[in-house]
């Protein structure tokens, strides 16, 4: 069946072929046993895959392993923060007053106890999620931002800055959307979690990374940006332009 | 298990996960970069990274896509510090043309020379594939798409490359 439900055509099987030689579907399968056209398609794209596979195996350099350093604390990428939380007060202050009248009073928090995990998870999970770190000027679409930011979530303005990235993520056993926008320094990570209530604001210590969980009204939003960038102009617009559905 | 103990069994482990997925690393990240001497960089800072970060890598049958990408991620971070221009097929460094060169199979020597001009957004889901052995699902994951888009491209790219065998078989 095509995308939309209708019986595919050979022009259609031929796209499925292509995408996949090696992997065709039971239906491609099915139709290219009955169907000359489409088993000398399939057998013309299995070659040219060998051709490509022969090509892409170049030759390897000898492993060169680099100095390798001690595992101490200091050195273990995705640490938790084991530390105070080095926010200003005055930003999570300033926060908190900024989302009151629409969301409620938080209390800020420095302490990290309790978040580790969660911290943990934020930076595991965007080390494993490259693609979403692009420099690009090019905007996600209105309907995908949509579909991500969807009313189960809240809304969000779409002018808090260039949003190159949208997808819907799982962290902590729950779905939330992943934005990405482009900052000074390079893209900006933004984690909006409407259910993950945390008791103050705290810091995100990664390798090459800073960043901020700070409490939003019954849940809270992550900003992770890279070392060098200022996050607390962006937190405030970040902020502003959040509001949970009820 | 004492501190030392427990650092050689660290260590053994990142041996035996680097030994076994180190030629998939480089020859990703050679055909990410498309630079032999850049691929040697962004493994050598993946494997840093790896090693910092072992921990987190819970089940080692899982070694292989994170490596690649530890891999993915530092070739992004290697090309935003540098801003590299475009490659230019028709101006290659020495390094560049012996990654393609083939004397002794010219087909090949073609190939490897369109799949080098091939777009990024071609070029890497083909190399997930073909060469990495991904599904498609996983090279959704990997590339944060939608699966179905990870499709179009695979389709699209061999068309282009099957289109470029064709030309230069007729030349």
């Amino acid at each position: 069946m095509s995308a939309s439900g209708n019986k595919m055509n050979c022009d259609e099987y031929k796209e499925a072929i292509a995408a996949d030689p090696s992997a065709p579907s039971d239906e491609v399968a099915g139709h290219v046993a009955n169907c000359e056209s489409c088993s000398a398609y399939l057998a013309e794209m299995q070659a040219l895959d060998d051709k490509i596979a022969r090509a892409l195996n170049i030759e390897v350099p000898e492993l060169k392993i680099p100095d390798l350093p001690p595992i101490e604390d200091g050195n273990v990428t995705n640490l938790p923060f084991a530390r105070k939380s080095k926010l200003p007060t005055w930003i999570a202050v300033a926060a908190s007053f900024a989302l009151a009248a629409i969301i409620g009073v938080q209390f800020i928090d420095t302490g990290p106890v309790g978040e580790y995990s969660l911290a943990d998870e934020i930076l595991a999970h965007i080390d494993h999620e490259p693609g979403a770190l692009r420099v690009t000027d090019v905007a996600v679409s209105d309907e995908r931002f949509a579909s991500v930011v969807n009313p189960s979530v809240g809304r969000m303005d779409r002018d808090v800055g260039l949003i190159t990235y949208a997808q819907s993520c799982v962290i902590h056993g729950k779905t939330i959307p992943h934005l990405i926008i482009q900052g000074k320094e390079g893209p900006i990570t933004l984690l909006l979690m409407p259910d993950e209530m945390v008791e103050g604001a705290s810091i995100i210590d990664g390798e090459g990374v800073n960043g901020v969980i700070l409490p939003v009204g019954n849940g809270s939003i992550a900003i992770i940006g890279e070392r060098e960038e200022n996050l607390a102009e962006i937190e405030q617009k970040v902020i502003n332009s959040v509001e949970w559905s009820i | 298990m004492n501190r030392n103990d427990a650092d050689r069994k660290r260590r053994a482990r990142f041996d035996r996960v680097v030994s076994i997925f180190h030629q998939d690393m480089y020859r990703y990240a050679a055909w990410l970069c498309r630079d032999p001497g850049i691929a040697e960089e962004v493994v050598q800072e993946a494997l840093l990274r790896a090693w910092k970060s072992l921990d987190a890598l819970r089940d080692d049958e899982a070694a292989k896509p994170w490596l690649l990408t530890i891999v993915r991620r530092e070739n992004a971070r290697y090309f935003e510090r540098k801003r590299l221009e475009t490659v230019d097929i028709d101006n290659l460094s020495p390094a560049q043309s012996a990654m393609l060169a083939e004397k002794e199979d010219t087909e090949l020597e073609d190939m490897r020379q369109a799949i080098f001009r091939l777009e990024d957004d071609y070029r890497e889901p083909l190399v997930l594939q073909v060469l990495m052995g991904h599904s498609t699902r996983e090279i959704a994951e990997l590339m944060g798409m939608q699966q179905g888009a990870v499709l179009t491209r695979l389709h699209r790219a061999r068309h282009k490359l099957k289109d470029e065998m064709e030309k230069e078989a007729a030349a």
